[in-house]
């Protein structure tokens, strides 16, 4: 029994927090190993396979997903079709420098310069485009926190001194604490005298 | 499982491309219940905590600048927001992007206080809310992986496989990483000690909506 009671004692400790779930997560992981991996082959995002590009001897491998600049769409798929009319016109893309590009050389098919609109794009941009909103508000959020903190905690500092500033605060806990400790030690002396008159006495 | 059964029928969907949100019964009461909460706490001040002194009959009180108050308002309806968005979203990626966005406004909501205690556990619950991003997009990888969508409509009639189970597992535990229940729950009950009541709440609120969202995912997906 005192046992369970030490470690829910522990659990209730902030600091024990994350270890507990690193340790968790740690151990879920390795269990993983043991699942068998049944990977489906029909993905919706799919990627040519490795090299097959390189051996085909196209001008922007791997990047190239087919279509014609303006002309006709590239290759993308998605989950839901009727919702993005326009599928794969970004893919097939391409600005007149990186059209040049393809044109002078096979081998800036990697360069992000020639590379064309692309399967990433239109994936972030347009078919899952919602969670790419997402994402930068994520961001933008850890900027806002992090910059308030910054412009309220370290430039402003010493305007605000002495009125609710954490080093105050422990400092006057500290005084606090120092003052009960001697109260304390004045009671038990006096409690000692008396004890020690009752006995003389 | 269909998800007819579980929140009722599907009364319509807000296509966003590959993202399709679904709204039925459940999802609607969740979401307005969560947007009407979030209104009440943008028009509404926060308490001040009265302490009274030990040994003598002073008080303490311990209440929010008008600076802290302005931002703790902002994180809080962005939590509000995030929350709503995570009731009605139709995607298992979308999910744990708004999951992760919840995570990182309730560190900021607290972010701003003088209390010692509070932000250590503050920071506590944010390594916890770093970790958690492995979990969670590792989890909604596995199942695309096993699967090869994302989308909760195909994903409800998809029978589940090993990896599937696998990667809902994984996704649980970050999902009860981040909104801190039992038995991680220490630090996330110590960041609420501090003024600043109805602020504070939706940390709370946030986490207990998303609990009951998820369940209903994985209900749905295995």
């Amino acid at each position: 029994m005192p046992k369970i009671a030490k470690l829910w004692n522990k659990l209730a400790d902030p600091k024990n927090i994350p270890r507990l779930f690193a340790l968790i997560l740690g151990l879920l992981l390795i269990a993983g190993f043991l699942i068998p991996v049944g990977l489906n082959t029909d993905q919706i995002y799919t990627r040519p396979a490795p090299q097959s590009q390189m051996d085909a001897g196209l001008a922007i491998a791997p990047y190239d997903r087919g279509g014609e600049i303006l002309e006709s769409p590239g290759i993308t798929e998605a989950q839901y079709p009727e919702n993005s009319q326009n599928l794969g016109w970004i893919n097939s893309y391409m600005t007149p420098i990186a059209d040049m590009l393809k044109g002078i050389s096979p081998y800036f098919g990697t360069s992000i310069c020639a590379s064309p609109g692309g399967v990433i794009d239109e994936i972030l941009y347009y078919t899952r485009g919602f969670d790419t909103i997402l994402e930068s508000s994520i961001l933008m959020m850890a900027f806002i926190i992090a910059s308030w903190l910054a412009i309220n905690f370290t430039m402003d500092r010493k305007e605000e001194k002495g009125k609710g500033d954490i080093e105050e605060d422990v400092k006057r806990a500290i005084a606090s604490s120092d003052r009960i400790a001697s109260e304390v030690e004045m009671s038990n002396r006096k409690a000692r005298e008396k004890q020690a008159k009752k006995e003389f006495r | 499982m269909l998800i007819e059964n579980l929140g009722g029928n599907v009364m319509g969907t807000i296509p966003l491309g590959d993202i399709v949100l679904y709204l039925n019964p459940l999802h609607i009461f969740l979401f307005v219940t969560i947007l009407v909460f979030t209104a009440l706490i943008a028009i509404s001040r926060t308490e001040t905590q009265v302490e009274s002194m030990f040994g003598s009959l002073d008080e303490n009180k311990v209440s929010v600048g008008k600076k802290e108050f302005k931002q703790r308002r902002f994180l809080s309806v962005i939590c509000g927001i995030a929350t709503a968005g995570a009731m009605i979203t139709g995607d298992l990626f979308n999910f744990t992007l708004f999951m992760a966005l919840i995570g990182i406004v309730n560190i900021g909501i607290v972010s701003a206080v003088k209390q010692v205690d509070v932000l250590n556990s503050a920071y506590q619950y944010g390594l916890i809310a770093m970790m958690c991003g492995l979990p969670l997009f590792g989890g909604a990888a596995m199942i695309l992986a096993a699967t090869g969508t994302l989308s909760l409509f195909e994903l409800a009639s998809i029978p589940a496989s090993p990896m599937m189970i696998f990667g809902a597992l994984v996704m649980l535990i970050g999902v009860c990483g981040e909104s801190g229940i039992a038995p991680f729950f220490a630090s996330k009950a110590e960041m609420f000690r501090t003024p600043g009541s109805p602020f504070i709440l939706i940390i709370h609120l946030s986490s207990l909506f998303i609990i009951v969202r998820f369940v209903e995912i994985l209900l749905t997906i295995l």
